[in-house]
């Protein structure tokens, strides 16, 4: 695997960590996996990166539904 | 003391505490502190279930019978700060100092003598708050939320109130600050953070929030007393100032507060649902990421608090969507613990009826919050009692329940013996009937359109009144009850045995004798 494919991995895995926290659903394998391979640290950029972009949607649905 | 201690712990041992009153001003042991935090949270529960008697006493009848409208108004304004600030989040640090080092299996808090200041700063707020009666003009009358320009036009109560917030938060925040720092640095050896306590996570989220919006409401109380005071006009319209701005600030703090007093109440009633059930807690993971996920949400969804002082459509929605949203996690929490409790062995001791009956109460006022959420519902409901009784739901049979399911719990732990089984479900019985009395009716008085922070109202509204009333006065003595049981139990309860609940598995009730000795995890157990 390529370092390149690697990080697009890792920033996947991110992604996925955080999209299921807002659900606030994880199985417990990948919950294990995302505490042995991620840092805290990316995980709460992750986090507010996450928030931007839930309240950008939702900014974005409500002017769709005024529009 | 020296002649007890002084020879087995020749190398100068801390034991050597000061007795008598001494012994609890200059103590630094987490037990210590977390029993004084408890015991000040209930006697500030007391003080401000005492203002809201004599708040139902004068709506027990239309007219104005006891109270006049200006302490009336001070009456509820001081039963709010008191219960929010001096009741409900002091009893919440108080598990924290007791549990979390048992839990973590450390010897004590990170910063022990801040610990004691953050704890002794508390009784100074309370006077400030409680003195504030007596002095010319009477205490703040704007309401909890002291809104200007009611705020900026009351008397010297208000200036007490100010003060006594800011000392409140500069506790709190210290508080936070040492939970934070033990949590992340003071596990014992094989305590991953995916191994804590539920209690343990709900309470670093907690803590998180706490240091995230304490200092905003220290800057609006500050902005307060300067428009007061020193000639500024942030929240005054003819000094080119904006009174809306303050409720923003005000509920950018006043939205995660209310998770602030709710998360930890999530985790007692984690720890207690799986140990009653004998069973583990079913999706711990997905607990973890929900208390997380609402925490987060919990930052941007404030102006839902504020739907009828003029904001654009567009903002209307987005706060009503987020607000949504957030049933979500907590509907996976609930759906947890419910999941926890299928097909577990149950029994139902005093914290489980507590932790059972705060699921299926908070669930209502979870309902009612979405029902408040949808903005041209709460156009109609806002400042009545349905938004008293949606509240009441989730802060009494929420966080209050959560906190006698938790002191149940922990209690034989705390002090070696056990509690009048029998005289505990009585007081549960007693709480759950007396609660849904007083609140329950509110639901109606309020889509009737009664009116909050009124000392008389029309006939219409006054058989739910006199039921809502006579609930009150219920539960408050219900309360006295849970006293009794409480003193009865430390002074002649019977002898508790090591491990009371045989499905408690965490380390206080595996690693730790009960009562849990002065000085625990001096050195630190190893978790598999």
């Amino acid at each position: 695997m390529t370092a390149e494919s690697k990080k697009g991995a890792r920033i996947l895995q991110i992604a996925k960590a955080v999209i299921f926290a807002f659900m606030g659903i994880r199985k417990k394998s990948d919950l294990e996996q995302d505490a042995a391979t991620l840092k805290p640290s990316e995980l709460i950029i992750g986090g507010i990166i996450g928030a931007i972009i839930f309240v950008v949607s939702i900014i974005l649905i409500v002017r769709m539904v005024v529009s | 003391m020296a002649a007890v201690h002084g020879d087995a712990h020749g190398h100068g041992h801390d034991d050597h505490h000061p007795s008598g009153i001494m012994r609890w001003i200059t103590t630094t042991n987490h037990k210590d502190i977390g029993t004084m935090y408890l015991w000040f949270s209930f006697a500030m529960f007391l003080t401000g279930g005492t203002l809201a008697l004599g708040i139902r006493a004068e709506l027990f009848q239309p007219g104005i019978q006891i109270l006049q409208p200006e302490l009336f108004n001070q009456f509820t304004t001081l039963h709010g700060l008191i219960m929010v600030f001096g009741a409900i989040m002091p009893a919440f640090v108080g598990f924290a100092n007791w549990q979390v080092p048992l839990m973590i299996g450390a010897p004590d808090m990170a910063f022990a003598r801040m610990n004691n200041w953050s704890f002794w700063l508390l009784p100074v707020a309370a006077t400030l708050l409680v003195s504030s009666f007596f002095v010319p003009g009477g205490a703040a009358a704007g309401g909890w939320t002291f809104y200007p320009p009611l705020s900026t036009q009351g008397g010297l109560g208000v200036d007490l109130m100010i003060f006594a917030v800011h000392i409140l938060g500069a506790s709190s925040i210290m508080g936070s600050i040492n939970i934070i720092t033990t949590i992340l640095n003071m596990r014992a050896p094989g305590m991953t953070l995916m191994k804590m306590p539920m209690f343990v996570w709900t309470w670093l989220i907690t803590a998180y929030l706490l240091v995230l919006v304490m200092p905003v409401l220290a800057g609006v109380v500050t902005m307060l007393l300067t428009d007061r005071h020193f000639g500024t006009s942030f929240f005054n319209a003819a000094g080119g100032g904006d009174p809306v701005m303050f409720q923003h600030i005000f509920w950018f703090f006043g939205h995660p507060e209310v998770y602030i007093m709710i998360l930890p109440s999530f985790g007692i009633v984690s720890e207690v649902i799986p140990t009653f059930s004998r069973k583990p807690l079913f999706g711990y993971a997905s607990m973890v990421y929900a208390t997380a996920s609402i925490a987060i949400l919990s930052c941007v969804v404030w102006a839902h608090h504020m739907f009828t002082a003029g904001m654009p459509t567009v903002g209307q929605l987005f706060f009503m969507y987020a607000t949504m949203l957030i049933a979500v996690p907590t509907g996976v929490k609930v759906f947890n613990w419910t999941a926890t409790m299928w097909q577990g062995s149950m029994s139902f001791e005093t914290p489980m009826l507590f932790a059972i009956g705060f699921i299926f109460l908070f669930v209502i006022g979870g309902f009612s919050g979405v029902i408040c959420a949808i903005v041209p519902i709460d156009i109609q409901v806002q400042d009545t009692y349905y938004v008293i009784a949606h509240f009441h739901y989730v802060l009494v049979s929420g966080s209050l329940f959560a906190l006698f399911a938790g002191a149940y719990y922990w209690i034989p732990k705390w002090t070696g013996r056990m509690y009048n089984e029998t005289l505990g479900k009585w007081h549960f019985w007693l709480s759950m009937f007396f609660f849904n009395l007083t609140f329950f009716v509110q639901h109606f008085l309020g889509l009737a359109g009664m009116p909050r922070r009124i000392p008389d109202y029309n006939l219409q509204f006054a058989d739910f009144n006199m039921v809502s009333s006579i609930g009150a006065f219920g539960f408050g003595l219900t309360q006295l009850l849970f006293l009794y049981v409480m003193i009865s139990c430390i002074r002649s309860g019977e002898k508790a045995p090591q491990n009371p609940w045989d499905g408690a598995t965490t380390l206080e009730w595996t690693h730790l004798p009960t009562p849990a000795p002065y000085h625990s995890f001096e050195k630190p157990p190893v978790v598999k």
